[in-house]
């Protein structure tokens, strides 16, 4: 049963990937080149607080889905447990912005 | 559904929805001249374009891999009972999960390509990543609350049996959703990765056949999140306005309506998005986890499981 | 199980393979970046792996972290590194037939003429051999053979398949693992959150600009940071 449904969704994903590869490798066009110098390097990366509390709330949201799936069912015991869980990263992420780290670089 | 029909029908949706959106976003740009078209941008698809230095796995694989991942979110989409690739029991989480593979996909041409507009779009698209990832779950995560199950028909299903489209109980869960659903498809006013100032990022590298299959895998993201928005609130299949042409009428009206708001603001940069994704969408979408929890408590929505 | 048990072995095969080149490919390419993606791809395999074994929320959780993750980490590398696309890498060494493989399509014809032997591989003229395929202790590579003899038996014998096989199949997975998480396993998951609490001080506090000031070899990477990012330009 279950995986009748992912026999599907891998033959779609071949499917797809093969028809798009083989069209690109198939149909051919003039070709115009493009110069432009290479821009493989070092780079400015503003973005590293936030992609750590990304990691960070990323575990969190792999908790939230099957938490979800149960919630109604067992009541308030799991909204209390969840919202003890959803404070503690509430309190990460305040202390980040009261910290100023919640700041492209 | 057998598995070849399944197939067939998944590819049929991911064409038509392409050219849905496609259609509808070329109508749209009429009435908005002055906003940037982002991924909407007319590509070149008669002439190929040959970046000189590229890392050439990158480059080759990186549309396949994005048109891969739409046609695979489109997999769970039902539009009937019956008209779904697959019923996966996981059904909305391997929604969220697949379509992270588009994301790889820019960050993977971008690199790919090695020109400096590219190289500038595959980072703005995995700072897009970062910022819309987690506010899309919390909003997903309400209809997830109240109808018990992870299965998109289950979930279509449990609005039928509760008489209530699940927007009417969490219109800020549908908020949330329109302006996330914005950000996962680059549409305005999120639209750096793509944006005009550098030529449209990684559309720019690509032409011929490839560029035609960003065009598709482009326009049929747009149409994929419209989808699962009106499976998610809007009771999809089911309802008065009902069977696959109810559900069509729905993901138009979704998708009209993320086009159309973003004309409302200003593009933001890829800074401006992050800081509102953390500082604004995600607080409010953990106070609409808690809000969604305290009406499931109070029976909203529960009817259905009487 | 529901599919025969042919098939079975055929696709363990394929995706345990996918997982090993994958860890093969992260470990000897010269691009860092195809190292993440290698990285990612291995992952995946594990994913697949996992599917078999009909655990179908977990194989999906493997493929968001790994996805999410690795492109972040994949940018950190970018940031740290002096050539992250490999194509000096690629140009400059002699590689081995295995990181020629993996590093295909990376190299670059270079604009110095520089006859092969002149400027060396970087690996002889440094005096230590750069290859990753080089063990670096003269045991290494016995305890690698020995490794791969233990897991190849255990894969062989499966000395506690049985207990695998026993519970399986396990549909309704979402609702087990909710289950678990609010009955047996509270204190892990909320300790869980407390782990994840201390990550974000900790990210805090590496973002933090420090009071003491840098040795000059780190100005080259303070100068990268600070740099205006290059203006895009069309080719």
């Amino acid at each position: 049963m279950v995986l009748h449904g992912f026999v599907v969704v891998g033959l779609v994903g071949l499917f797809v990937a093969s028809v798009a590869l083989l069209a690109a490798a198939a149909i051919r066009r003039p070709r115009v080149r493009v110069h432009a110098p290479d821009a493989w390097k070092s780079y400015r990366f503003g973005l590293a607080t936030f992609a750590l509390i990304f990691l960070a709330f990323d575990m969190e949201m792999i908790f939230m889905y099957p938490w979800a799936v149960v919630y109604a069912r067992i009541g308030v015991p799991a909204l209390l447990d969840m919202l003890v869980f959803i404070a503690l990263l509430g309190v990460g992420v305040a202390y980040a912005w009261r910290m100023g780290a919640l700041r492209w670089e | 559904m057998g598995v070849a029909p399944a197939l067939a029908w998944t590819i049929a949706l991911s064409g038509g929805g392409a050219a849905l959106a496609h259609a509808v976003e070329r109508g749209l740009r009429r009435t908005m001249p002055d906003v940037d078209p982002g991924p909407a941008a007319p590509v070149q698809i008669g002439v190929e374009r040959a970046p000189a230095q590229t890392d050439p796995w990158f480059y080759s694989a990186a549309p396949a891999i994005a048109l891969f991942g739409v046609a695979l979110a489109l997999v769970v989409i039902p539009f009937g009972g019956q008209l779904v690739g697959a019923d996966l029991e996981v059904g909305a989480f391997y929604y969220l999960v697949v379509l992270d593979f588009v994301s790889l996909a820019i960050a993977l041409g971008g690199w790919g390509a090695n020109t400096p507009d590219a190289v500038e779009a595959c980072y703005r698209a995995v700072a897009q990543l970062v910022a819309y990832v987690v506010p899309l779950g919390l909003a997903v995560i309400g209809p997830l609350m109240m109808a018990r199950t992870l299965s998109t028909v289950a979930i279509v299903e449990a609005q039928h049996r509760a008489g209530l489209w699940y927007v009417v109980a969490q219109p800020v869960g549908f908020a949330l959703y329109i302006a996330t659903g914005a950000m996962q498809g680059y549409r305005a006013p999120f639209t750096e990765p793509f944006a005009s100032q550098i030529h449209g990022g990684v559309l720019a590298a690509y032409g011929g056949a490839q560029a035609l299959v960003w065009r598709v895998a482009l326009s049929a993201l747009l149409f994929t999140i419209a989808a699962m928005g009106a499976v998610l609130f809007l009771g999809g299949y089911a309802g008065p306005i009902g069977g696959p042409i109810g559900m069509g009428l729905k993901t138009l009206g979704v998708l009209v309506l993320i086009v159309l708001a973003g004309r409302f603001f200003r593009a933001r940069s890829t800074a401006e998005t992050l800081a509102l994704s953390w500082k604004v969408l995600v607080p409010v979408g953990l106070l609409n986890v808690g809000l969604v929890g305290s009406l499931i408590l109070l029976g909203v929505g529960q009817s259905a499981f009487r | 199980m529901e599919i025969a048990p042919a098939l079975q072995i055929v696709l363990f095969a394929v995706f345990a393979a996918i997982s090993v080149l994958g860890a093969l490919g992260m470990a000897t390419t010269m691009s860092m970046f195809r190292s993440g993606v290698f990285l990612m791809a291995s992952f995946f395999g594990v994913a697949a792996l996992f599917l078999l074994l009909l655990a179908d929320l977990l194989s999906l959780l493997q493929v968001m972290m790994y996805l999410g993750g690795m492109l972040v980490m994949i940018l950190f590398m970018v940031l740290f590194s002096s050539d992250p696309g490999g194509s000096m890498m690629a140009g400059m060494m002699t590689m081995t037939r295995v990181e020629k493989a993996f590093s295909r399509g990376l190299s670059r014809p270079s604009p110095m003429a520089t006859p092969h032997g002149a400027g060396g591989g970087m690996d002889m003229a440094a005096g230590h051999d750069m290859s990753m395929t080089t063990p670096a202790r003269k045991w290494a590579r016995h305890f690698g053979w020995a490794v791969a003899v233990v897991l190849s038996g255990a894969l062989v014998l499966r000395p506690v398949a049985r207990a695998t096989e026993r519970a399986l199949p396990d549909p309704r997975s979402p609702e087990r693992i909710g289950d678990l998480l609010m009955g047996k396993y509270m204190i892990a998951f909320e300790g869980a959150g407390l782990l994840i609490l201390l990550g974000i001080f900790g990210a805090v506090l590496l973002a933090r600009p420090s009071e003491r000031p840098d040795p000059e070899d780190r100005g080259h990477l303070r100068a990268a940071v600070d740099a205006p990012p290059p203006p895009p330009e069309e080719g």
